[in-house]
């Protein structure tokens, strides 16, 4: 019965995107493609590690995360038919500098450690932002939480195990620690800075918190992989917000390599495209 | 890097049913090798898995033997 209370619509929820208030509409829009975006680029990172892991155990992880990832991000790209999108075109017609990734996902990883810190750091961010959506008033967004998340519980276990088992001996810690600091930056960073967008999104309560929370929820999830590197807290301290672009929810500008944005809207596989 | 350890794995579809014995991972410590059975055979709806160690096994007969 909880279950079903939880689910149940209040009269203050929005099921559509016409409901919201003035202004939110754009906000909920940019929001979901830029959570989109982040996941589609996360699939092909853990997809361009399936042959090379370290173990064929780890490779088919990787798999399975990477159609996690995709299949997350197809969910996203189609709620956006309702804000009126050509949802066709965000997924096969656009070029790398319209993508709005974690800007940590614009290239892949040269090492295992790389892939681990976006494991850890990167699809971390993302689902911290959706553990906050799951208590959101936009009910399309907000029912679709709970089986995601429940994917997520084992990527999120697949971090941790390998940080671990890095933990171990000093060049692999190092390695993980380095690539950890190098990603933490844009991952902290996306939750944005506090602009009048983040304002009309928490009036509306289509977050139930702000991004000083939302950043505080992210250490608290690293902080069990931080502490066995041994590493100090979290970036928690303000981001250096000067070049901010709130629309691509990035600083200092960059675009995925367009090799990945090819394969991603798949361009060589064009003429089987089916609606 | 610790060693390779082979864990057997177990799961059931339904509360109630037997455990059926469906495969085995290798990895070098318990919580990695929980991850890898549980993305090694997701394409089912398992209620629940299990993992246990090779070595753990105890054989109390093996008719094989001659």
């Amino acid at each position: 019965m909880a279950e079903l209370e939880t689910h149940a619509t209040n009269a203050s929820d929005y099921a559509h995107p016409d409901a919201l208030p003035p202004g939110v509409r754009d906000d909920v829009r940019d929001l979901i493609l830029s959570m989109a975006d982040s996941k589609r680029l996360l699939g092909m990172r853990y997809a361009e590690w399936v042959l090379g892991a370290p173990e064929i155990e780890a490779g088919i992880a990787c798999a399975s995360m990477a159609q996690d990832e995709w299949g997350h991000a197809r969910l996203l790209y189609a709620l956006l038919k309702d804000f009126g999108e050509d949802v066709d075109a965000l997924e096969h017609g656009r070029d790398p500098a319209g993508y709005r990734n974690i800007a940590a996902l614009d290239r892949e990883p040269d090492t295992w450690a790389g892939l681990l810190a976006l494991n850890a750091a990167v699809d971390g961010a993302l689902t911290t932002a959706f553990e906050a959506l799951s208590e959101s008033t936009y009910e399309p967004l907000r029912t679709r939480c709970a089986k995601l998340l429940d994917e997520e519980k084992f990527h999120a276990a697949h971090a941790l195990a390998w940080a671990r088992r890095y933990a171990g001996a000093e060049d692999s810690r190092a390695a993980l620690a380095g690539a950890l600091k190098e990603v933490m930056p844009s991952a902290f960073a996306w939750f944005g800075p506090a602009d009048d967008a983040e304002s009309r999104l928490l009036d509306a309560r289509i977050v139930p918190g702000d991004r000083e929370a939302a950043r505080g929820r992210l250490s608290a999830r690293l902080e069990p992989i931080l502490e066995l590197l041994g590493i100090g807290a979290p970036v928690l301290a303000e981001p250096d917000w000067a070049g901010w672009d709130p629309a691509r929810r990035r600083t200092g500008g960059g675009a995925p390599d367009a090799a990945t944005v090819e394969r991603i809207r798949g361009d060589r596989n064009r003429e089987f495209l089916m609606d | 890097m610790p060693y390779e350890t082979v864990y057997e794995v177990f799961a059931r579809k339904n509360r109630g049913e037997p455990l059926r014995h469906i495969g085995n991972v290798n990895s070098a410590t318990d919580d990695l090798a929980r991850v890898y059975a549980y993305n090694t055979y997701d394409e089912e709806k398992w209620f629940d898995m299990f993992i246990v160690r090779r070595e753990q096994f105890l054989e109390v007969f093996n008719r094989g033997d001659g």
